[in-house]
């Protein structure tokens, strides 16, 4: 087998068109960006069927070179996927080998586009979400790297190889390297080229996305429900809970993070029972969430709250209680029949950190948002009906602070991926052979200069996946805005 | 910079055409718009929210923002066409030669900028003004604007002045450059009555003595009879008729003006005799306007095949009269003096038993100076002071008072969600005054409720119309199941005039008046016995006002409800109310029944706020009657009578009896009180705020 080229045979043709596209798209903008110094300035000019026109001599055709420029870049990108993904294998390079790992991906993806754009009109801002061209790219990104890690991690598709097993002879061969006969795999070739420790750099690359989407939003989700339910009160009675909790916030926010992250994951506190403490207590916070949101809901008919309460507190006790019953610790207290799942101590920590990190801002947002929302005259409606406060801060403020704090999750499941990164670039938390996209740079990193490789794909993994946050929390902020 | 060679008119609009273009389609917001405003001439803007009315406004400031364009005809501004002008002589003209002021004056001041400075700047920047001239320029304006001690004032921030010296301040702001054209877009909707005439009245004398043009938009029909010498109706993006004051206000040509005059609380509308009559429908949205004429679907004098025609229909001239027009095709067949068709006219019920009743109540708060550690001084504020009155079943009772006056605390300390300081509050005869929300039983939560004063702001946003009156129905433990609680949402949305389809939407989804009926179907879901009603329909337009009105009125009759509704419109106070209470500083300073509060004597606060009030009839004369100074603050109230500090009759009474002592509570007659120092005599000689001109 020969080793693959990074465009193959498709290079002849894409390569010099991909080319001359980027060189138009440069000067077209520069051009545009000389002229729009000293040319006169567009006019708005209304037409006869009710739309508007931009009209403008010399700018305005460099304005419409820069845009068709832009379009023939795209086209030729998609162009290396797309067709990269029909022809058979090793035809067209690395990218289009991994174009056809991804195939399963693309369907996904294109199966929810055309789904959530043809009935866009009746999801709600889900829907809204696809009248912004911003807020469409950044939900494909998320949504690639979600479909990739469910597929990877559920059902071991994507993968080429196995991201642990070392293949001798392939240590820090660089992308497209063919390997020995017998290696088990599906497919010839170390795509993304291997390791210090001469494992498949795209298939750690695959897997590690798995960590990072299945840790990363619920471990923001939990700081959220903590800064939900101290930030609600806070706002709402004001006064001295809310200058006391307020304090305690600014406090941890003071506090140097990094310092923090180290005495955790020292290993006197991993063994001690710190963490699993910590861990019981900031578990315990959905369930009194939700206990408290079903109570106060329908406190007034018990003959269906019970029932309701019963099932949902159920399930969630038993999650809460094998999340934290762990054989071996000191609450080991649940038969192993009977516990659904363990939780490595590492994990534990990144959860602990995060919330610890997090929360105080959501905190500080939430009660921001409780003390605008608690002047409105249904506030006042709702308390002069006789509701108690949990009512009100539950079921009439929280829904209508849901705007921002969508937003707020969008771009704090980003700043939480990256925080992944660091603590796994600092070795903590996870194990050191995990595929985490922050372990994966860490260990790249130490020969970045002689071979950039293996630091590379994590990192623009990573960098994608957090743009694609950002980007979409900027879509939702941008169509929740209009109405 | 006033340009003395031109004597022309000088605004002149032409067939001014107006679109705003959305993502989807082009929303026209004002349609063949025409008008001239002359030399010293104040033309009134007058519509519903949503007709156009600042947008012609903003157009003549040719500020549009980026969706909003000029579609067709012309704006010239002494004789100088607008629409083609360069930036830079746009730039020019506004502010010095065209000047606006805008509803919010908070909002058209810098925060972070000296009043001084502020002024000084307009100067500077059009006439290229020394700093010195341009500030002994501004201490001169702002003498003008009546503020006191105007050097201090200079030196302040726009947040240390209250909200009517701010809007006075902007005033100034815009006369600071001698404009020809003042642009006013309801500029004292913000403010409070007395404050409000105060500042119609300065206008009005600055319009003269600067002689200058103004264009003065407002949806209140009696403010622009009291400043403006013609006025132009407008509705849904026209001009429905335009002419002087005295021939629109009494030879009105066009079915949406009379139906306007018709909806609005004049002196002998009556609830009872000559209840007020709603414009029927609703507002067209700008892209659902009818085809032929916009007002055909309300119209009581629509004619099928003539009014909604397929034609552009043109102002046509009202002979006899001067510049006087109509956009109507009928004008001439309808017999504008027809007798107005009285509603279905209904009995005055006898009020019943005494439900209601407060005795001596007190409402202090203690305000802390340190919040953290709640140490420092304290200080009292008393929003209540002694309050006590009754109320009957199937009365209305209307608490009258401007902003500050206690109103509000006392609807708090009833419904319970703080407790009194002092007093008494007998429900039923049953003390409740020491009684969090808390800890009342149901049926006392459910007995009384409250209606709130903004539509947008009444609602969740969030949950469905018909979730929310069931939520209410579950809180009061009414039906048995859901499908039961659903039934009876329905009954409820039936009683307030609702299609029962709406249990399904959302609130953003109704206008404001539907918004409003759902909070009274809200109110009204636990069989509500006492409903205070928190000035239910000072946010809507006229014509809704009517209709939820009405219906609070009709609720009311039926059910016996006893209504405590809190206003500072005494118009719609003497419309609808039995009994009146007015409310000063936490102080109730009168309390009788409408007749008795409406006629002599009064109160000297009474009699301001009756003079006060802009009433939109010519043939009313009024006693001119301007109150001096702001409402002082609750947190440092006047030695003595609370009202001292602004009262016109103070010199009456002997020895500065007013700055040394509270005023006993004196029974004029049956029903009647006040709290005043003023004489029998005093009181007897006053003479009527209002009077209807003999015909």
């Amino acid at each position: 087998m020969e080793p693959l080229s990074w465009t193959g045979a498709l290079g002849t043709f894409l390569n010099p068109a991909f080319g001359i596209a980027v060189i138009c798209l440069l000067a077209s903008a520069f051009i545009q960006m000389v002229l729009s110094f000293t040319a006169s300035p567009m006019r708005m000019q209304s037409n006869a069927d009710g739309t508007l026109v931009k009209r403008g001599g010399f700018l305005g055709m460099f304005e419409q070179t820069t845009q068709a420029a832009l379009w023939a870049v795209i086209l030729v990108i998609l162009g290396y996927i797309a067709v990269g993904a029909l022809m058979p294998y090793g035809q067209a390079g690395i990218i289009g080998a991994m174009s056809k790992q991804f195939f399963p991906v693309w369907i996904l993806l294109t199966v929810m586009f055309v789904l959530s754009i043809a009935f866009k009109r009746h999801l709600g801002l889900y829907g809204k979400l696809f009248d912004s061209i911003v807020g469409m790219i950044g939900f494909g990104l998320v949504m690639f790297w979600v479909f990739t890690a469910i597929l990877a991690g559920a059902f071991d598709m994507l993968a080429t190889f196995d991201p642990l097993t070392q293949v001798s002879g392939l240590k820090n061969k660089t992308p497209g390297v063919t390997v020995p006969d017998g290696t088990v795999g599906s497919i010839p070739h170390y795509l993304l080229g291997g390791d210090n420790l001469a494992r498949d750099i795209f298939s750690r690359m695959i897997h590690g996305s798995t960590i990072v989407v299945a840790i990363a939003p619920l471990a923001t989700l939990f700081a959220f429900m903590v800064g939900i339910t101290l930030g609600l009160p806070a706002g709402f009675y004001g006064g001295r809970l809310d200058t006391i909790l307020s304090f305690l916030a600014n406090l941890i926010l003071a506090f140097p993070v990094i310092l923090l992250f180290f005495l955790l994951v020292t290993p006197e506190i991993v063994n001690s029972p710190i963490p699993t403490v910590m861990a019981m207590v900031l578990f315990i916070f959905p369930l009194i969430f939700f206990a408290v949101l079903l109570n106060s809901r329908y406190h007034t008919q018990p003959a269906k709250r019970t029932p309701i309460l019963v099932v949902v507190l159920g399930v969630l006790a038993w999650l809460y209680l094998s999340l934290i019953s762990q054989e071996g610790t000191s609450v080991a207290f649940l038969p192993n029949w009977f516990d659904l799942f363990d939780i490595n101590s590492g994990i534990l920590v990144v959860f602990v950190s995060v919330v610890f990190v997090n929360s105080p801002t959501v905190y500080r947002i939430v009660r921001g948002l409780a003390l605008d929302l608690r002047t409105r005259d249904y506030v006042a409606a709702a308390q002069t009906r006789g509701e108690g406060a949990w009512y009100v801060m539950l079921w009439e403020i929280l829904p209508n602070a849901r705007g921002p704090l969508i937003v707020d999750f969008c771009l704090r499941i980003g700043y939480t991926t990256i925080l992944l990164g660091t603590l796994g670039f600092f070795g903590l938390g996870l194990p050191p052979e995990s595929p985490d996209w922050g372990s994966t740079i860490n260990e790249g990193r130490k020969l970045l200069l002689i071979f950039a490789h293996p630091a590379l794909p994590p990192a623009i993994a990573l960098l994608s996946l957090v743009l694609g946050l950002n980007l979409l929390a900027d879509g939702l902020r941008e169509e929740s805005l209009k109405d | 910079m006033t340009d003395t060679t031109y004597d022309g008119p000088i605004l002149e609009i032409d067939k001014l055409s107006i679109s705003f273009f959305t993502r989807l389609r082009e929303i026209p917001a004002v349609m063949d718009f025409s008008a001239t405003i002359r030399p010293g001439e104040a033309l009134g803007l007058v519509g519903e929210s949503g007709c156009g009315k600042s947008t012609v406004a903003l157009g003549v400031m040719q500020d549009l923002g980026v969706n909003g364009r000029i579609v067709g005809g012309s704006i010239k501004f002494k004789g100088e066409e607008m629409n083609t002008m360069s930036r830079e002589r746009l730039r020019d003209i506004r502010g010095s030669q065209i000047a606006m002021i805008y509803q919010e004056p908070m909002a058209s001041l810098n925060p972070a900028m000296k009043i001084g400075k502020q002024l000084a700047e307009v100067p500077m920047i059009h006439e290229g003004l020394s700093e010195s001239d341009a500030l002994a320029r501004a201490l001169e304006v702002v003498t003008d604007v009546k503020l006191p001690d105007p050097a201090r004032i200079l030196k302040s921030y726009p947040h240390q002045l209250s909200g009517g010296q701010q809007q006075r301040i902007v005033i100034a702001m815009a006369l600071m450059s001698k404009p020809s054209l003042l642009i006013l877009d309801e500029p004292t909707t913000a403010l409070d009555v007395t404050v409000e005439a105060a500042v119609v009245e300065l206008v009005k004398d600055l319009g003269k003595k600067y002689g200058t043009s103004m264009l003065f938009i407002s949806h209140n029909l009696g403010l622009v009879l009291e400043t403006c010498d013609r006025i132009c109706v407008m509705y849904s993006g026209e001009a429905v008729e335009r002419g002087s004051i005295e021939d629109v206000f009494d030879e009105m040509q066009h079915p949406y003006t009379q139906a306007l005059f018709r909806s609005i609380p004049l002196p002998g509308a009556n609830k009872n005799a000559r209840p007020l009559i709603a414009i029927p429908g609703n507002f067209p949205l700008p892209h659902e306007r009818p085809t032929g004429c916009n007002f055909g679907p309300r119209c009581d004098y629509f004619e099928d095949g003539l009014c909604n025609e397929n034609l552009p229909i043109e102002m046509y001239p009202v002979h006899g009269n001067d510049r006087h027009q109509t956009r109507c095709l009928r004008f001439q067949e309808i017999d504008w003096n027809a007798p107005i068709d009285v509603g279905a006219q209904t009995a005055k019920p006898e009020p019943g038993r005494v439900v209601l009743k407060m005795d001596n109540l007190k409402k202090y708060y203690e305000v802390a100076a340190n919040a953290l550690f709640g140490g420092g001084d304290k200080k009292v504020v008393k929003a209540n002071e002694t309050l006590s009155f009754e109320a009957r079943e199937g009365e209305t009772l209307a608490i009258v008072g401007e902003s500050g006056c206690g109103k509000s605390t006392f609807a708090k300390v009833l419904m319970g969600l703080e407790t009194a300081t002092d007093g008494q509050i007998l429900l039923d005869n049953k003390a409740i005054q020491d009684i969090p929300i808390e800890e009342r039983d149901t049926k006392t939560i459910a007995d009384v409720q409250m209606v709130f004063q903004n539509p947008f702001d009444t609602l969740n946003p969030s949950m469905t119309v018909g979730r929310q009156i069931i939520r209410a129905l579950e809180i009061f433990q009414v039906g048995n199941s859901d499908a039961e609680r659903r039934e009876r949402m329905l009954e409820l949305l039936d009683l307030v005039k609702l299609p029962r389809a709406f249990a399904d939407r959302m609130p953003r989804q109704l206008s404001g008046g539907q918004k409003q009926r759902v909070g009274i179907a809200r109110a009204f879901a636990g069989d509500a016995r006492i409903v205070v009603a928190d000035e239910p329909v000072s946010a809507l337009d006229v014509s809704v006002q009517a209709a939820v009105t009405d219906l609070l009125m009709e609720i009311q009759r039926e059910h016996k409800t006893t209504l405590l509704f809190i206003s500072h419109d005494l118009s719609i106070v003497r419309y609808l109310s039995d009994r009146v209470m007015v409310m000063y500083l936490g102080h109730v300073v009168e309390l009788g029944s409408t007749d008795q509060v409406f006629a002599p004597p009064y109160h000297p606060y009474t009699e301001a706020l009756l003079s006060a009030v802009p009433i939109a009839d010519t043939s009313i004369t009024k006693k001119h009657i301007v109150l001096e100074g702001d409402i002082p603050s609750a947190m440092n109230p006047p030695s003595g009578c609370p009202f001292q500090t602004r009262c016109g009759w103070k010199s009456q009474v002997a020895n500065g009896l007013c700055e040394k002592e509270v005023p006993p509570v004196r029974i004029l007659s049956e029903g009647h009180q006040v709290k005043c120092h003023l004489s029998d005599r005093d009181l007897a000689d006053m003479e009527p705020v209002i009077q209807i001109a003999a015909e």
